[in-house]
């Protein structure tokens, strides 16, 4: 095992820890589960090539890589939306509060 | 006669951080017999400030929200108060009041829903226009005429005429400065009827200071495309 290995995987557990502390017993579940999967993948970068192969990308790496732009682009568009939907909310409350509080000066 | 039948026409004044300037707008509005609408919109010093002695309806956002946010507060409100008419005018002074008498008067016709101030109309009118401005501003009518299939003169222009029926149709969902490619799209959607008329616009120091710029209508142009592709 590679020093980058032990890193990856002491990262992992550690973050996943991290984030079950508080969590519902679901969620701790679905987190343990990625958490072993990414072990998985870390510890054994044969098989990660395999599925590369496997879909026609010749190094693990790549694949990852591939895998991490799609999400990490969707995640952004999703942000994105979501931060929309919280502008739309917060001008609707401010817009309330302003017609509620008018004065009509003299 | 003149005061009393303007009675129901509402002007509203979307404002951020103005200086005295706004008096001067608001005065001279307030001279037509309007009701003047100022729509604070989460200035650092509250612009009621320049608003002290002058009879009109002061509305504040608690935060800066963008200028399309702050006019559809001024039309809601306006609204509720039983506007007739409603006109949108800027805070900086570039408008001339002097349009507003015409455009009651076509608006008062009923052959026309909204009236869009246009710089370009007159050829006297379009020469005051600073060329980087002028630039700016034919970007503005390809986005918009992209969006909203609407082929206008001037679409950024921030002085407009509408009936009560058109600005209970129109909705502004764009809080930023997209808000005037979107006001088209609503028309366009609402099937409003539609004029352009032509304004001076008067620049100033203070005005072009409060104005768009070149950095910030890319902004602009991002936010439309996003907004439309991700209601």
């Amino acid at each position: 095992m590679t020093k980058i290995q032990l890193l990856l995987i002491v990262c992992l557990v550690l973050g996943a820890a991290w984030f079950a502390w508080s969590a519902r017993l679901s969620y701790r579940i679905a987190l343990f589960t990625l958490m072993l999967l990414g072990v998985y993948f870390v510890a054994l970068p044969d098989h990660t090539t395999a599925v590369a192969h496997f879909l026609g990308v010749g190094r693990g790496t790549d694949l990852l890589l591939y895998l991490s732009l799609v999400t990490g682009g969707y995640t952004i568009l999703l942000l994105y939306r979501r931060t929309r939907q919280l502008e739309r909310k917060l001008t609707e409350h401010i817009r309330a509060m302003a017609i509620e509080r008018a004065e009509t000066l003299r | 006669m003149f005061a009393t039948s303007n009675s129901f026409v509402f002007a509203i004044i979307p404002c951020w951080n103005e200086s005295s300037v706004l008096r001067q707008t608001v005065s001279e509005l307030l001279a037509l017999g309007l009701q003047v609408v100022v729509v604070d919109d989460g200035s650092d010093t509250p612009m009621r400030l320049h608003c002290d002695g002058l009879p009109v309806h002061l509305l504040r956002h608690s935060v800066n929200l963008g200028q399309g946010a702050a006019l559809q507060t001024g039309m809601d409100y306006a609204l509720a108060q039983g506007a007739a008419y409603l006109i949108h005018f800027d805070a900086d002074g570039q408008h001339d009041p002097g349009a507003i008498a015409e455009m009651l008067a076509i608006l008062r016709q009923g052959d026309v829903d909204v009236l869009l101030g246009s710089r370009f109309l007159n050829q006297t009118h379009a020469r005051a226009v600073p060329w980087s401005k002028r630039l700016l501003l034919r970007g503005g009518i390809v986005v918009s005429w992209l969006f909203s299939g609407l082929w206008l003169t001037d679409t950024h222009n921030g002085l407009r005429g509408l009936t009560r029926r058109a600005a209970e149709q129109i909705r502004l969902t764009e809080n930023g400065f997209s808000h005037a490619t979107e006001i088209l799209e609503e028309i366009r959607r609402a099937r409003l009827r539609y004029r352009e008329i032509p304004t001076l616009v008067r620049y100033t120091e203070y005005s072009r200071s409060k104005g768009q710029s070149m950095g910030n209508s890319v902004n602009v142009f991002v936010d439309l495309l996003l907004h439309k592709l991700l209601r």
